[in-house]
């Protein structure tokens, strides 16, 4: 259960970072599937190894209890600030288990690019509100940001 | 073989296949979305290089033959260019997210079309006569010498080759941040809603330059987001109501009288989830990709990953009929996860009269459901079976043990051929059916 969660793990972190390169721009509702199901992973995984650790003979905990936790700091994760820190930790717990020789560095693994803004930050700088017209309703943002006046040309 | 459609067993027959045959797809040509106007005559396409193709039935000749009037080419435009967004250094796709046809009110037609951020309202018309005869230019075009005009003439109209033109009316620009995934006219006809994954906006038709948000579930710290909206629609008679689902795998029903701003529903949709089935995937394939009201209005179908649920507006703790549309991946899912294909948004749509349901699969596979009967089938959309009124046979995928002759296993399945978008003629047994760059149209034998 553990191999398939760490597999689950690397394999949403390096889908989140090729979502960034993306025609289209990051597709916020894939990021925020693939950021849940890589902490419901991480989660199983730290779990499992932690369980190992204590009690090295006993079974793994049932998954439902570790998916009941909110998912705060799920588009956190794109930065994998935590899953950085988490590999690096996994690293040196499994070298410690399997008597390898411990890889001394802070290098990061090959398919992490370099930190980059956090999502969503510029967008919130962008945004526009319109005073309310005072009937209650809400009216949209408007972003300058597309050039309007555009041709169009009729077909 | 028995079909599906009603009450009589129906049975589906090849009409038209519509694309290129080559085994090289350019991806411009993957359609993207596919719909039928109000009467049926008309038959849209969108692709992911922001074309438009309409295809129009010909008139049924006198004689009555077996097949019905063939869909040909109407109109063919370019709706949507990429651009580029400077701000955020992100390339704007043209792909066409949606096209929806507004009712025909006089001659010219109109439709909706988006993509990931602009809706552009294109009007269709025809232009079959031609005025000949002006005083200031000849026939070309050019300026006539004014000198040698000598004396008036009135032009006059004469008839020429049928010309269809489409020209964007309007174009309702700057108003989602985020991906535009729906659109939906109003039965008023004189709105209509668009989502994108945090909001909704409420246009009038006529007016460009402003709309009204109407949802709006961005939370204050996009850190503590737990959902986005995936899909939203109009009631088909209720102009005040509209339902938008979610990617947690619930629908909100909303009643625009209640509050001119929708955050708080009027009825909220939702199945208690089966312990039993949790895995690492749950989340994605709870999320619904489409939401459609019935025809009646009384009942609406969604459709997640493995399943169509339909359910009855007046109750909202479960789904009354639920159809398993590829039950055999469900022990598949890190595999699809790992291919992407979990991620696939799934179409579904009812026919006229609400007794059948349709939704697509892999393997250019394509499900039925009979409402009444309990009734499925599954069907294939192949150039294999494209002979003029050749009658589908019905497909099974073998789920393990023995594979009987004619079923495909599992492992067979062609993931790459995937039928996302369908749609059913609104008033006859009619369908079509996108497979990647190619368009197929079945129609019922006794239609």
């Amino acid at each position: 259960m553990d191999v398939e969660a760490r597999r689950i793990m690397a394999l949403s972190i390096s889908k989140l970072y090729s979502s960034r390169t993306q025609r289209g721009g990051l597709r916020l509702h894939r990021s925020l599937l693939l950021s849940m199901t890589m902490r419901a992973a991480r989660d199983i995984y730290h779990a499992a190894v932690e369980q190992e650790q204590v009690v090295p003979c006993a079974p793994e905990e049932p998954m439902d209890t570790k998916e009941q936790d909110t998912v705060n700091d799920s588009l956190k994760e794109v930065n994998t600030r935590e899953p950085k820190d988490n590999l690096e930790e996994d690293k040196e717990n499994q070298d410690s288990k399997s008597r390898k020789r411990r890889v001394k560095t802070a290098i990061e693994p090959d398919f992490l690019p370099p930190k980059k803004a956090r999502m969503d930050t510029d967008e919130e700088r962008q945004e526009v509100l319109k005073p309310n017209n005072g009937n209650g309703c809400r009216q949209t943002e408007t972003l300058t940001a597309f050039p309007t006046n555009r041709a169009i040309v009729a077909c | 073989m028995a079909g599906v459609g009603g009450g009589n067993d129906f049975q589906w027959c090849f009409s038209q296949v519509k694309g290129a045959i080559d085994e090289d797809v350019a991806e411009a040509d993957i359609i993207s979305t596919v719909e039928f106007n109000y009467s049926g005559e008309l038959l849209a396409t969108g692709d992911k290089g922001g074309r438009v193709v309409i295809f129009q039935r010909e008139q049924e000749s006198k004689n009555r033959s077996l097949s019905r009037g063939e869909y040909n080419v109407y109109s063919t435009f370019q709706s949507h260019e990429p651009e580029f967004d400077y701000l955020k250094s992100l390339e704007i796709e043209e792909k066409i997210n949606k096209i929806r046809w507004l009712p025909q009110q006089n001659a010219a037609h109109f439709l909706l079309s988006t993509n990931d951020k602009t809706i552009k309202l294109w009007k269709i018309s025809e232009r079959d006569k031609r005025a000949e005869g002006y005083n200031l230019k000849d026939e070309d075009g050019r300026l006539r010498d004014p000198f040698r005009i000598t004396s008036l003439r009135v032009p006059v109209l004469m008839p020429m080759d049928l010309m269809v033109e489409a020209s964007p009316r309007r174009i309702f620009a700057n108003a989602h941040t985020y991906h535009i995934n729906s659109i939906s006219v109003n039965s008023d006809y004189q709105t209509y809603l668009s989502a994108d994954d945090l909001r909704i906006n409420l246009w009038h038709l006529e007016i460009t330059d402003r709309s009204f948000n109407i949802v709006d579930i961005k939370p204050a710290n996009m850190e503590e987001l737990t959902e986005v909206i995936t899909a939203a629609e109009c009631h088909p008679h209720q102009c005040n109501v509209f339902v938008y689902s979610s990617s947690k795998g619930t629908i909100r029903l909303c009643d625009m009288r209640a509050a001119a701003l929708c955050d708080r529903h009027s009825k909220f949709f939702e199945e208690p989830e089966d312990p039993s089935s949790r895995s690492f995937f749950s989340e994605i394939i709870s999320s619904i990709s489409d939401v459609k009201f019935s025809h009646s209005g009384r009942y609406m179908m969604t459709r997640d990953y493995l399943s169509v649920k339909v359910w009855d507006l007046n109750m909202e703790n479960r789904p009354v009929e639920t159809y398993q549309v590829h039950e055999y991946l469900r022990s598949k899912l890190c595999s699809l996860y790992e291919n992407d294909c979990i991620f696939d948004k799934f179409e579904c749509c009812w026919n006229g009269s609400d007794s059948a349901i349709m939704t697509g699969s892999y393997n250019n596979f394509f499900r039925m459901f009979d409402r009444n009967t309990r009734r499925d089938i599954t069907l294939e959309a192949s150039r294999e079976n494209s002979k003029p009124r050749a009658m589908l046979k019905p497909r099974k995928v073998c789920t393990g043990g023995k594979r009987k002759k004619d079923e495909i296993s599992v492992d067979s399945l062609d993931f790459n051929k995937k039928i996302l978008h369908t749609a059913w003629h609104p008033k006859e047994n009619v369908i079509a059916v996108a497979a990647t760059n190619n368009l197929y149209i079945f129609q019922d034998k006794m239609n």
